[in-house]
């Protein structure tokens, strides 16, 4: 009897270790069309790919580090948050910036990179609110105007903390393709969204038609350092995930993903 | 040796817990400054650590993303087809969108005027492509401008690290300074020490050593210069006491022997200390082969004496006869009390012929002597004296010889002296 409850007690602690071995990761995704795929099977020429798949090696790399196996889910960035503070997921990617908000809900990492915020939007948009501002379109001077962000994103907080003042419309939009398309279809005037994020999207865009408004932004919340959620209460997964991404940064590890994503460095 | 006028003394407990503190505050204020020191480095270290490094790579980070808008700014002239240009002009404005960049007033306005410039150039090339080179020397303007800017921020910041690093070196060669001073410092308070202790302590211990080692009745009394410690002094004072002590022991000794050894009335030794001397002599005499001689005296009429002028005059003629003995005899001559006024004689490398020639010469002079007695009469006794040979046999024997001849010399009436032999 004795035998069989210590064997009963080994087999629940060997599931624990296995349990604490397998991470759930929430990655962002920059495209309706990516939130039924999984893994790593996120087609090259879809949009915004560089950015799911520099945030797919990254967590690939540092579930290695902290000798776990990953699985990864692609969610809208609206859920990543809520998903990691509700323990749905342990770890979660998607160019999110610390808040002090935020910081009551979940932990964060270390900075992985950095980021900030610009207006997007079509030429002739950009020129006709120039002409009827009577200068560049910044977000500072943006008046009477229909914005969109994403959804869950500071971007949407900031402009809906402004919108009344500047009399902006401001539209949600649960990814970034979507914010481009409401430009596409003229829903909105302009998008507000993470440089990074836009990049991934305008860079791959043939047709040209959206481009870069006005200065980009990292102050009143919109840029700073880009980090990974957590959950609050696994101080000991914070350590150890840190503890990977200064290895990763010592060995060049991050240089060579960021490398084989985009032409710059990111941090 | 003389004695240091007197001088304040110190306990050496005192002294030396004065001394022990002394080189713990000394050391305290040392290890007190090295600690310093060392959490000036500490300080510095952290410093560098936490502020100064990441200062230093946040310039890099800018210096390297301004460099990198500059090379794009060049790709734009360089490109050859649209896409390329285009592709150029995204990665600008995402590098001139970089916070590093945008924090930073300087370069966020170097970037944003490089950017408007490349994007108005970008637009010109589609165009015609064709004349975007008017606009190249502009750009050469505006990139050098960058470059500028990138060296600037190369040297800012190293010249971050090289201001911690040079208050860092300054920190530590202070340190260095203080620490060879300490050890100097520490040195002197050391060598201060041993030469304390050895003056103070080691030598006067040694000085107490010697005197201890030679300390006797024979020596002087052991003299020390004037010790400085209390402990010390008082040793030695204890020394020149102990000398003294025994310098009085051994008087009062020889005066408890001698008045041992001596007859009261008369000043001669008594006959147990003339029988232990003469043994020992006889010994020494037969053994290196020296003749010796003894003999017995005996005063003529000497009851008479007391009966007629009483026992007081008894006591002058002996006082009298030893006085004449000791003004006559050698001083190598033994002579004792031998009882009532009988006296034993030993004559040390003396033949009975030698010992009765003197015997006789004494004999003659004590008959011709007078004696005055207390009441101022003059009187004058004889002397009958015994004498034998010694340099063979025991002392008991030669005196019995002695007794012989004395008693043969009494018989044949007196005052006269008469040798065993001659009577054997």
């Amino acid at each position: 009897m004795n035998l069989l409850r210590t064997l009963l007690l080994l087999l629940g602690m060997i599931a624990g270790i296995v349990q604490a071995s397998e991470l759930k990761v929430a990655i962002g995704v920059q495209d309706p069309a990516q939130l039924a795929m999984s893994g790593n099977a996120i087609p090259p020429n879809m949009p915004g790919t560089e950015l799911i798949a520099l945030n797919d090696d990254m967590a690939r790399e540092i579930c290695r580090r902290v000798h776990a196996r990953c699985t990864l889910s692609y969610v809208p960035f609206s859920e990543v948050l809520p998903g990691v503070e509700s323990g749905r997921f342990d770890l979660g990617f998607g160019n999110i910036l610390r808040t002090p908000e935020r910081e009551k809900r979940v932990a964060f990492s270390a900075p992985i990179w950095f980021s900030s915020s610009r207006l997007v939007g079509t030429p002739s948009k950009a020129a006709a609110f120039a002409g009827k501002l009577g200068q560049p379109v910044s977000l500072d001077n943006l008046r009477d105007a229909r914005v969109a962000s994403l959804e869950g994103s500071l971007q949407l907080t900031f402009l809906n903390a402004v919108a009344s003042q500047n009399n902006l419309t401001v539209l949600s939009r649960k990814t970034a393709s979507e914010v481009i398309d409401t430009l596409r279809d003229d829903t909105a005037d302009f998008g507000l969204l993470a440089m990074l994020s836009a990049y991934a999207l305008l860079n791959r865009d043939t047709t040209r038609q959206i481009e870069f408004v006005g200065t980009a932004v990292a102050d009143r919340g919109l840029g700073g350092s880009v980090h990974i959620a957590l959950p609050r209460q696994n101080e000991a997964l914070r350590q150890s995930v840190n503890q990977a991404i200064a290895a990763i940064r010592a060995d060049g590890s991050f240089q060579r993903i960021a490398r084989r994503h985009f032409a710059l460095g990111l941090d | 040796m003389t004695i240091p006028e007197f001088q304040e003394r110190y306990r050496a407990r005192l002294a030396f817990v004065i001394l022990a503190s002394a080189f713990a505050l000394l050391f305290s204020v040392v290890v007190a400054l090295l600690a310093m020191d060392q959490h000036r480095v500490l300080e510095a270290s952290q410093r560098l650590q936490q502020d100064t490094i990441p200062q230093i790579i946040r310039f890099q980070r800018l210096a390297r993303n301004l460099e990198h808008l500059r090379q794009e700014g060049e790709r734009i002239f360089s490109a050859t087809t649209p896409e390329g240009r285009q592709q150029s002009l995204f990665l600008i404005m995402l590098v001139a969108s970089h916070p590093s960049i945008l924090e930073h007033p300087q370069s966020a306005s170097a970037a944003r005027d490089a950017e408007r410039f490349l994007v108005e150039t970008g637009n010109q090339a589609a165009r015609d492509a064709s004349q975007i080179y008017q606009r190249y020397g502009e750009w050469q303007n505006l990139s050098k401008r960058l470059s500028l800017l990138v060296d600037d921020l190369s040297v800012q910041g190293a010249s971050l690290a090289t201001d911690d690093l040079n208050d860092m070196v300054e920190v530590m060669q202070l340190a260095r300074t203080k620490l060879i001073g300490a050890l100097l410092l520490v040195g002197c308070f050391l060598l201060l020490l041993i030469w304390l202790l050895n003056r103070h302590l080691i030598r006067p211990l040694q000085r107490i050593d010697q005197a201890l080692s030679s300390l006797s009745v024979e020596q002087p009394a052991p003299q020390f210069p004037d010790a400085r410690m209390a402990e010390i002094h008082a040793v030695e004072e204890a020394i020149q006491r102990l000398h003294a002590s025994l310098t009085s022991n051994d008087a009062a000794r020889r005066e408890l022997e001698l008045l041992a050894n001596r007859d009261g009335l008369t000043g001669l030794i008594n006959r147990r200390h003339f029988m232990h001397v003469a043994d020992a002599e006889l010994l020494h005499a037969q053994r290196l082969g020296r003749p010796v001689t003894v003999a017995l005296g005996d005063l003529d009429y000497f009851k008479r004496l007391n009966d007629t002028y009483g026992h007081a005059a008894g006591d002058t003629v002996l006082r009298a006869f030893a006085l004449l003995l000791d003004e006559s005899l050698r001083q190598s001559d033994l002579v004792c009390r031998y009882g009532g006024e009988e006296f034993a004689f030993l004559f040390p490398d003396s033949s009975v012929k030698q010992a009765k020639a003197l015997l006789e010469r004494f004999r003659q002079r004590f008959a011709e002597h007078d004696i005055r007695l207390a009441d101022g009469l003059l009187i004058r006794v004889t002397l009958s004296i015994g004498l034998a040979d010694a340099s063979h046999g025991t002392i008991d024997n030669a005196l019995h010889d002695a007794d012989f001849a004395l008693y043969e010399a009494k018989r044949l009436g007196r005052n006269r002296v008469i040798v065993a032999t001659e009577t054997a």
